[in-house]
C-alpha cells in the first residue's frame, strides 16, 4: 500500500516533467509571435472565415427558398386558409424579391436575431441556446476521449511495433472504424444498461436531479462551477456513453494515424541521437518522438470534429440526448427556412472555427510551418 | 603514439533486416578494433553497411527490421550485446559518442537547436552528479559548445530552428553534441557528406583538433579514402558487409593488397576525393541473395575456383596488415 502510493507519487512528477514541452513550444511560440506574425495570420484567417460564412448563408438561404414547397403552407399545415397563409408569406417577406429577402434577414442578424421558427413560432437563438450547448458538450466531450485514447494506443502500437498489442489494436481499429456510430451506440447502450445491469442512462442529466444554474450550458461543467459534484458526477454518467459511441471510430482512426508516424519517425536519425547522447527513453518517446508525431493526427482532426458533429443525430436519438443535431433534422424536414439557414450558418461556423484552431496547433507543432508563413 | 590496448574489440558481427521479400543479410562477419587513442577510418563505397555496424555498437539499430544474427562487441572487455537494457546507457555516458550520418535528419526538427542541446547538456551534467544546473548555465555552455566548433552567432543559432541552417552550420551542431563530454570512443559517421569541399576541410580540421585535445579515439567513417589519408592512423575497407583489408595508413596506401582496395585506389581522384567505385566494374551484390563465398567474387579479377564456395578469413600480412583474399593465403 505504502509502497504503491509512493510509486504513484513518482510517476505524476515525471509526468508533469514531460507536460514541459507543451509549455515550452507555447510560451516559445508566443515569444515568437512577433517575429512570425501569428496574430497578422489569425486575424486574416478570421476575416477569411468571415467571407465563407458570408457565402455559405447566401448558397443555404437561397437554396431553402428554391426547395419543392411552400414554407408557408407546410408551416400552417393544410387546414389553413389561403389568406393566412398569405399573411404569413408577407410577414416573413417571402412576396418579395430573394435579395430584399436576404436583406432583411441580414439586418436582423447583426442585431442577433436569427428570426423565428415558422414552426414553434419561438425565436431561433433561443432554440440554439438550448439544444447547441448540449450537442456541443457532447462532441467535445467525445472529442477528448477520442483525442487521448487514440494517441495513447497509438503511441503504443507504434513503440511496441508487431507486437501482440499492435496487432489487437489493428484488429479492433479496423472493426471500430467500419462500425457506425448508431449501431456502437446500441451496442452500448444494450452492454451497459441491459447486461450489466446499470440504470438506463438518457438523457443529460436524471429527471430527479435539478439542472445547475446556466453558465455555459455544459451541465458539466455548469455544476462544478456551482459546486454541486454529485450533479457533476451524474452528468458525466450520462455522456459517456453517447460519447464513447461517437468516439470509437476517432480512436481508431487516430490510433493509426499516430501509430504509423511514429513508426516513419522512430527510425530517423534523430531519434538514435537522443538516445545516445543519454536523453532518457521516457522524454525521447513522449518528447522528441511524439511530438513531430503528431502533426499529421492533429490535422485531420478538424475533419473529425465535422464528422463527429454529423454522426451525433442518431446517437442523439439512440440515447434520448436534446441536442442539437437532432433540432437540425426537424427543422430541415419541416422546411423551417429561417431555422434551416440558422443551423448550416452554424455548422459552417463551429467548422471554420475548429480548422482554424488546428492549423494553429500544428503550425505551433511545426515549426517549418511558421517558418514558411513568414515568407521565406 | 597510442598504446596498444584494444578499446572496442567487433568480432565477427552479422546483421540482417527483415523486409517484406526476405531477410537482407547485410553484415556478414565483420571484425573490427580500435585501440585506444587510436584514429581511425572505415572506407566503404555506400551500402557497404558502415552505419549498420556503428548502429550496432551503439545499441540503436530498429529492430524489427534489424537482427543481429551472430557475433560479440566487447568495449572494454564488457560485451556490449550482452548489455540488459537498463545498463546500456552506461556506455553511451561519458564513453561512446556518435556523430550520424546526415546533419539534418540528425536534429529533431521541431525542437530548437538551444533546446535539444541544453537537455543533452543537461543530463550529461546530471550523469556526473550535478542535478541543479539553472537555465542561463545551460545556455552559456550551449553557446560555448557550439563557439568550439566555430559556429559564428552562437546566441542565434541556438534559437534556430533545423531547417534555418545550413548544412555546415547542422553539422557543427552535431559535432558539438557529440563532444559536450569527453567521451573515450567517438563514431563520426560521414561527418562531411553533402558539404562543399572547403567547409569539409575545416569541419574536419576542427573535428580532428578537439578530439585531439581531450584524448579520444575516433571512427570516421567516409566514402573517401581522401579524408583518411590525412587524418587517421588505421585505415579499414569494407566490402558488402566485410571488412576486406586492414593496415596502417601509410601501408595501405604503399601497398594495398586487396584487389578491391587496389580498385579503389586506383580511382582515388586527386583533389576531390570523390567517386570510390568507377575502377571496379560491376555493382555492390543484393543482399537477399549475396554471393556465396568470397562476396566480391562477381567482380573480382583474380578469382579463383575457391573463391566461389568458401569466404576468407582475414589473414595476416606483415605485423599491421590484415586481408580478406585467398590469394594471399589458404
Ligand atoms: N532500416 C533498414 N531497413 C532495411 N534495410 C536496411 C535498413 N538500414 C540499412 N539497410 C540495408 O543495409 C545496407 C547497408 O546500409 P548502411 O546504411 O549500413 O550502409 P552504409 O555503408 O552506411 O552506406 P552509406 O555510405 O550510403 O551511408 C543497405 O544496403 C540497406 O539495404
Ligand atoms: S578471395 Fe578470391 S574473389 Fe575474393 S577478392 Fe580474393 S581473389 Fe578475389
Ligand atoms: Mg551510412
Amino acid at each position: 500500500m505504502n509502497r504503491r502510493s509512493r510509486v504513484g507519487k513518482v510517476r505524476k512528477i515525471k509526468v508533469t516533467v514531460e507536460g514541459g514541452w507543451v509549455f515550452h513550444t507555447l510560451t516559445f511560440s508566443l515569444y515568437n509571435i512577433q517575429e512570425y506574425s501569428m496574430l497578422k495570420y489569425i486575424g486574416l484567417r478570421l476575416i477569411h472565415s468571415l467571407f465563407v460564412l458570408f457565402g455559405l448563408s447566401l448558397l443555404i438561404f437561397f437554396i431553402a427558398r428554391v426547395m419543392p414547397g411552400d414554407p408557408a403552407r407546410v408551416a400552417l399545415g393544410p387546414l389553413a386558409t389561403e389568406e393566412q397563409v398569405q399573411k404569413l408569406r408577407e410577414e416573413i417577406h417571402l412576396d418579395k424579391p430573394f435579395p430584399v429577402q436576404y436583406y432583411y434577414w441580414l439586418r436582423s442578424l447583426l442585431k442577433g436575431d436569427l428570426g423565428r421558427s415558422l414552426y414553434t413560432k419561438r425565436p431561433i437563438v433561443k432554440d440554439l441556446n438550448e439544444y447547441l450547448p448540449a450537442t456541443l458538450e457532447l462532441v467535445l466531450c467525445s472529442f477528448i476521449i477520442s483525442l487521448v485514447f487514440g494517441q495513447v494506443t497509438g503511441v503504443l502500437a507504434g513503440y511496441f511495433r508487431n507486437s501482440w498489442f499492435d496487432g489487437l489494436s489493428r484488429l479492433v481499429s479496423y472493426i471500430g472504424v467500419a462500425t457506425p456510430s448508431f449501431v456502437m451506440a446500441i451496442f452500448l447502450l444494450l452492454v451497459f444498461s441491459h447486461i450489466l445491469g446499470f440504470i438506463p442512462a438518457v438523457g443529460r442529466i436524471s429527471i430527479i436531479l435539478r439542472p445547475p444554474p446556466r453558465v455555459t450550458g455544459f451541465i458539466i461543467l455548469d455544476s462544478l462551477i456551482a459546486g454541486q459534484f454529485k450533479v457533476a458526477l451524474n452528468g458525466l454518467k450520462h455522456i459517456i456513453l453517447p460519447a464513447l459511441s461517437l468516439a470509437v471510430a476517432h480512436i481508431a482512426q487516430e490510433g493509426r494515424v499516430t501509430r504509423s508516424s511514429i513508426v516513419d519517425n522512430i527510425q530517423k536519425d534523430y531519434v538514435a541521437t537522443h538516445v545516445v547522447h543519454g536523453v532518457p527513453t521516457r522524454s525521447v518517446i513522449f518528447k522528441y518522438l511524439l511530438k513531430p508525431s503528431l502533426i499529421p493526427t492533429v490535422s485531420i482532426m478538424g475533419l473529425d470534429f465535422a464528422f463527429i458533429i454529423a454522426n451525433a443525430f442518431l446517437v442523439e436519438l439512440v440515447f434520448m440526448w436534446p441536442g442539437f443535431a437532432r433540432y437540425a433534422v426537424t427543422v430541415m424536414l419541416n422546411k423551417d427556412l429561417n431555422a434551416i439557414v440558422a443551423v448550416v450558418l452554424i455548422v459552417g461556423a463551429t467548422f471554420a472555427i475548429v480548422n482554424l484552431i488546428v492549423d494553429i496547433v500544428v503550425s505551433f507543432l511545426d515549426p517549418r510551418i511558421r517558418l514558411q508563413r513568414r515568407g521565406g | 603514439m597510442h598504446t596498444k590496448s584494444p578499446l572496442l574489440e567487433i568480432k565477427d558481427l552479422s546483421v540482417s533486416f527483415k523486409v517484406f521479400e526476405g531477410d537482407l543479410k547485410v553484415l556478414n562477419g565483420v571484425n573490427l578494433t580500435i585501440n585506444e587513442g587510436e584514429k581511425v577510418g572505415l572506407v566503404g563505397e555506400t551500402g557497404c553497411g558502415k552505419t549498420t555496424t556503428i548502429k550496432s555498437v551503439l545499441r540503436v539499430l530498429p529492430s524489427p527490421p534489424a537482427r543481429i544474427t551472430g557475433g560479440e562487441i566487447f568495449y572494454r572487455g564488457r560485451d556490449i550485446l550482452k548489455l540488459k537494457k537498463r545498463e546500456i546507457p552506461s556506455i553511451r555516458r561519458g564513453e561512446i559518442s556518435a556523430i550520424f550520418q546526415d546533419p539534418l535528419t540528425s536534429l529533431n526538427p521541431v525542437f530548437t537547436i538551444g533546446y535539444q542541446l541544453q537537455e543533452i547538456i543537461k543530463h550529461s551534467l546530471r550523469q556526473q552528479g550535478i542535478e541543479e544546473v539553472s537555465k542561463k548555465e545551460l545556455k552559456s555552455r550551449a553557446a560555448s559548445l557550439l563557439k568550439e566548433t566555430g559556429m559564428p552567432d552562437p546566441e542565434r543559432i541556438l534559437k534556430s530552428y533545423p531547417i534555418q541552417l545550413s548544412g555546415g552550420m547542422r553539422q557543427r551542431v552535431c559535432i558539438s553534441e557529440a563532444l559536450r563530454v569527453t567521451v573515450k570512443l567517438l563514431l563520426a559517421d560521414e561527418p562531411t557528406t553533402n558539404l562543399d569541399v572547403t567547409i569539409q576541410d575545416q569541419i574536419l580540421r576542427r573535428l580532428d583538433e578537439l578530439v585531439e585535445k581531450r584524448g579520444t579515439s575516433i571512427l570516421f567513417i567516409t566514402h573517401s579514402l581522401g579524408v583518411v589519408r590525412h587524418l587517421t592512423h588505421r585505415v579499414y575497407i569494407m566490402y558488402a558487409g566485410n571488412i576486406v583489408e586492414t593496415a596502417h595508413t601509410k601501408e595501405l596506401f604503399s601497398n594495398p593488397l586487396h584487389p578491391y582496395t587496389r580498385g579503389l585506389l586506383k580511382t582515388v581522384p586527386k583533389l576531390t576525393g570523390e567517386g570510390v567505385s568507377e575502377g571496379i566494374q560491376g555493382r555492390i551484390p543484393n543482399y537477399l541473395n549475396p554471393p556465396e563465398g568470397c562476396r566480391f567474387h562477381p567482380r573480382c579479377g583474380d578469382k579463383m575456383e575457391i573463391c566461389i564456395n568458401k569466404k576468407p578469413p582475414l589473414f595476416n600480412q606483415g605485423e599491421n596488415q590484415m586481408v580478406a583474399c585467398f590469394l594471399y593465403g589458404r
